[in-house]
């Protein structure tokens, strides 16, 4: 009896520590106000690729002011060549055995493999990101936002917005009507218009180009359906030998002959602005928009889908395990997911890239209601058709057919 | 002299000192690393599986030897080319005439220029659709970019090249002017009126007066073209590419096997430097034994 | 000589210099315009655009003094990097100078066994590749906790400056008599003062060009500032290469243009000491 009673309240005490514990906002953080409290006065190193300086310049502006002066944060942005950069740095640390809050590193702007490296070796930090108060307006039930290149989030990063690969041509120099609208008349189209064409090799740098040569993938087996899910090696090696003999005999066609192809989205954009290609890639739900605003693309640049497999897929913010400021990082990331900050994100006139992170339809006071239409109303003719892009909307796949892609198509393709 | 011997080794222990810990130190260290020894994640074996992927495995053995003759080819024609623009301009520029000094400065001009700029120089001036391009529109030799023959971003190294002369050229060239106005005229007029043409003044007096400062130059620019990273990492294309660059993306991919082979290139890419720098060193010295 | 050849050979040279300068004259041109697109020679539209993204000139309507002083001192990053690159830069300058003055006192003026072998391991960084050297300090660096330090930036910068200025200070002390010195000294000034007064004059034009060799050297450095820095020490190549490789011209041509502004100043002054009076440049080729 008297041990039944000493059980039945361990039993009760530990459940109401438990319950403690899982109101837990974030590791190390018992509620919001501490995470607050634990922040101010403080900086934040924020490691993203800085190849736009539109992207630059939005997050110095939107999150950098509102940092310094609600929650007195002083933004550090760092600029990469390449979010692995960020993930190098990470593993370098992790090498030299620094550990707790010793690391250099607060936030990474990531997604798909780089995510998954850090998180299968377990230096990230979290689980955090249900435990933003914004994070009431993410669609977490979403599998395009749950999962990451096919694997679980599980609250180690939190989104920031949403991107969707397609397409963008000149309309001084061609017509909308004239555009191919799936691979197999983009291989007519190359054919017709020889040294006109050309894409961003898939490697380091170049994951648009990766996910140009996925979709092939998906077109080429009759759908994105069967890749959805763990690797498939069978599935890959069946169809992987007719991507690359379709890759293949564009060759002769492509700009330089197929010699070589522009290493990032830099290279893509001069090419095309330049007059040396018809055709440049874009992910941004305004199209040719953000390029035209920035003075890299003609203003006559506008932009077009394929009816089917246009990949689109969310980029989130992580924190390394050895972050330095945990709090200050918890602080901007739930920043980020502010209504109106997410609908800043989406008008034109502030020149950034890509879409919504936080599901529109959760949003329910007003000021955020009226930012939100605002911006939806606002994409501008540079943008493709949203139903279009919606209809062709395909998500990302496992992470391991990536590296797969980069390293057969430098063999199969490149050096041929 | 007990204290003449403890003054040069407290005078010469500073420098030495950063030298031989930063530099010595991290090429161990880098080593160490690309021989699988390893401490901080426990691996503490020797092995040089690290170099036989590098040198041999399928997937890399055909970019290494293409990109290390791509190297050779780019080193060896820079140094060349800017070697001799140089001396051309030093010897032409010597006597007076308009605009002699804005010329000179202007030939010096590229010195402190850091490579990182030229390169996007060249770019901005060479591309397909550069300025010389855009001026070949204009006076109508070309219709479209595409017809611009590739001089940057290309397969041999074109650009990259263009970026080292336009660079190092003006090393020599301050080096020269520096020389030859050391030297003065007397050696020329002597010869002059000892009969010898220009041909025969340049190649038996001014040559061989000029080749000391010119011969150690060049390795310093021989070997820096070798192993730098920037220029190429700009200029460059995929394939084939110079081993400074690949050296750096195996070393950034996460995968600590990359890492490994990352430092064991770089490593190959010294040791191929030094007994470059030996080769020269111990060729050139032979030829001034002989004369 | 031949007029005729005279005339060729002054043409050849204007012609070379033309082509000379047609980086930078696309530079200025890509820095002041917008859209400047082939086959566009002239711009069709001149702005001060990629000034005002680079937060360097108020928006037009604000650019009053008081405009510009407000933009500056929100910090922006092309004037982070820049004040980096010269605190840096002048740190390991003065640094590197003092310590490589008694070493190439010595290395100069006497004779000693191992020597050559000094010597070599003195130039040795401007031979071998720094890709050799930084890619296995950059781990010892980390755990060393110098990682992201302005103060390990700083010492690696050191490695490849040493070489340069020990190599030309060394020139400047094989061209110098140390008699003056002894004659200072029988006359009775003290050690301090014989060597403000007598030694310091004789070598400063050398020094001055060791000095700018060295801050040149540090100001242009990608690699390792890249590799050490870790992102929190950033510089002004940084900004160049991460700007160049994002596609905008007009904003790589400004930043470049800010980059290579004291590269040009130091032309100026050193044009002075490497015109062949000066003992450096041929101690340089003494090698």
């Amino acid at each position: 009896m008297k041990f039944k009673i000493k059980f039945i309240t361990l039993a009760i005490i530990s459940l109401f520590f438990s319950k403690l514990v899982s109101a837990e906002t974030a590791p190390g953080f018992g509620s919001w106000d501490d995470v607050l409290k634990a922040a101010d006065g403080g900086q934040v190193n924020v490691y993203m690729w800085g190849g736009s300086d539109a992207i630059n310049g939005f997050v110095d502006d939107f999150y950098g002011v509102p940092l310094k002066e609600k929650y007195n944060i002083t933004l550090n942005r760092v600029p990469l060549a390449g979010t692995v950069d960020a993930v190098n740095q990470v593993l370098s640390e992790k090498e030299a055995g620094v550990t707790g809050d010793n690391g250099n590193i607060d936030l990474i702007w990531i997604n798909g493999e780089n995510f998954w490296t850090l998180k299968q070796a377990q230096l990230l930090y979290g689980p955090f990101a249900a435990g933003l108060p914004n994070s009431k307006f993410v669609a977490w039930d979403n599998p395009a936002v749950n999962l990451d290149f096919g694997r679980p989030v599980d609250g180690m990063e939190s989104p920031w917005s949403s991107a969707q690969f397609h397409f963008m041509y000149d309309s001084a120099r061609n017509n909308y009507d004239d555009m191919p609208r799936s691979y197999a008349e983009l291989s007519d189209w190359i054919a017709a218009n020889p040294g006109r064409f050309t894409y961003i090799r898939p490697g380091k740098g170049g994951f648009v180009g990766t996910r140009f040569v996925k979709q092939i993938f998906f077109e080429l087996s009759g759908g994105q359906e069967q890749w959805v899910g763990p690797f498939n090696q069978e599935l890959y090696d069946k169809w992987a030998p007719k991507v690359w003999e379709l890759l293949n005999s564009w060759e002769k066609d492509l700009w330089r002959s197929g010699e070589t192809y522009p290493k990032d989205n830099a290279e893509m954009h001069s090419l095309f602005a330049n007059g040396e290609v018809d055709l440049d890639f874009t992910q941004s739900p305004r199209g040719a928009g953000p390029t035209n605003t920035a003075g890299t693309t003609p203003p006559t640049s506008r932009a077009f889908a394929f009816y089917d497999n246009m990949i689109g897929d969310f980029n989130y913010w992580a924190i390394p395990y050895n972050a330095p400021n945990k709090a200050a990082a918890l602080v901007y990331a739930n920043l980020v997911l502010e209504p109106e900050l997410q609908a800043a994100q989406v008008q034109p006139a502030n020149g950034f890239c890509c879409g919504w992170g936080i599901s529109t339809a959760k949003v329910t006071d007003a000021a955020g209601k009226a930012a939100i239409n605002d911006a939806q109303n606002n994409l501008g003719d540079a943008a493709e058709d949203q139903n279009i892009l919606a209809k062709a909307l395909v998500s990302d796949i496992a992470a391991e057919y990536q590296d797969l892609i980069e390293a057969d198509w430098e063999a199969n393709v490149l050096l041929k | 002299m007990g204290g003449e011997r403890l003054k040069i080794i407290l005078s010469l222990t500073p420098p030495l000192l950063i030298i031989i810990t930063l530099f010595f130190g991290g090429i161990l260290y880098g080593l160490l690393q690309s021989l699988g020894y390893q401490p901080a994640i426990g691996k503490y074996d020797i092995n040089f599986s690290a170099y036989y992927n590098v040198l041999f495995s399928e997937r890399y053995a055909r970019m290494f030897w293409t990109g290390l003759g791509l190297n050779l080819w780019v080193s060896f024609a820079s140094t060349f080319l800017a070697a001799v623009f140089a001396l051309f301009a030093a010897l032409a520029i010597r006597k007076t005439f308009f605009a002699k000094t804005i010329c000179n400065f202007i030939y010096s001009l590229n010195l402190p220029m850091p490579h990182l700029v030229v390169a996007v120089g060249m770019i901005f001036v060479f591309s397909q659709s550069g300025l010389l391009a855009r001026f070949a529109s204009q006076l109508g030799f070309i219709n479209s970019p595409g017809e611009f023959p590739v001089l940057v971003r290309d397969k041999y190294g074109f650009g990259i090249i263009l970026a080292y002369i336009w660079k190092e050229a003006a090393f020599f060239f301050i080096i020269l002017m520096s020389v030859l106005q050391s030297l003065g005229e007397n050696f020329e007029e002597l010869a002059q009126s000892l009969g010898a043409n220009k041909w025969q003044r340049f190649r038996y007096v001014i040559l061989p007066l000029v080749m000391p400062n010119l011969f150690s130059a060049s390795i310093i620019v021989f070997a820096f073209s070798f192993g730098a990273y920037e220029v190429p990492a700009l200029l460059g294309v995929i394939y084939p590419q110079m081993l400074p660059v690949m050296a750096f993306e195996f070393f950034l991919n996460p995968d600590l096997n990359a890492r490994s082979e990352g430092m064991a290139l770089s490593i190959i890419i010294a040791l191929i430097v030094m007994v470059l720098v030996i080769i020269y060193f111990w060729l050139t010295q032979a030829k001034i034994r002989k004369d | 000589m031949n007029s005729n050849l005279k005339k060729i050979n002054i043409y050849a040279i204007y012609l070379g210099a033309i082509i000379l300068i047609l980086p930078l004259i696309a530079f200025f041109i890509n820095a002041f315009s917008f859209r400047w697109f082939y086959p566009q020679v002239i711009p069709k539209e001149l702005s001060l655009q990629a000034w005002v993204r680079l937060k360097l000139i108020p928006k037009s309507g604000q650019r009053s003094f008081e405009g510009f002083i407000d933009l500056w001192a929100s910090n922006p990053a092309v004037i982070k990097a820049l004040i980096n690159s010269l605190t840096i830069g002048f740190l390991v300058t003065v640094v590197s100078i003092i310590i490589a003055l008694p070493a190439a006192r010595v290395l100069g003026l006497l004779n000693f066994r191992f020597k050559k072998l000094i010597i070599f391991i003195m130039v040795s960084p401007t031979i071998l590749p720094p890709i050799a050297f930084v890619l296995g300090l950059n781990i010892n660096f980390i755990s060393l906790g110098f990682s992201g330090s302005f103060l390990g930036v700083c010492l690696v910068h050191l490695v490849p400056i040493m070489p340069y200025v020990v190599l030309t200070m060394t020139g400047i002390f094989a061209n110098y008599n140390p008699d003056f010195e002894h004659q200072a000294r029988t006359l009775g000034a003290n050690k301090t003062k014989t060597f403000f007064l007598i030694t310091l004059p004789a070598i400063a034009p050398g020094m001055v060009v060791a000095a700018l060799f060295a801050f040149l050297v540090s100001w242009s450095q990608y690699l390792l500032t890249f590799l050490i820095g870790a992102g929190k020490v950033m510089t002004l190549p940084l900004l160049v290469f991460s700007t160049a490789s994002s596609g905008n011209p007009a904003l790589t041509a400004a930043i470049s243009i800010i980059f290579i502004f004291p590269a040009i100043l130091i032309l100026f002054f050193t044009s002075k000491f490497v015109s062949g009076e000066s003992g450096a440049t041929s101690g340089f080729g003494k090698i």
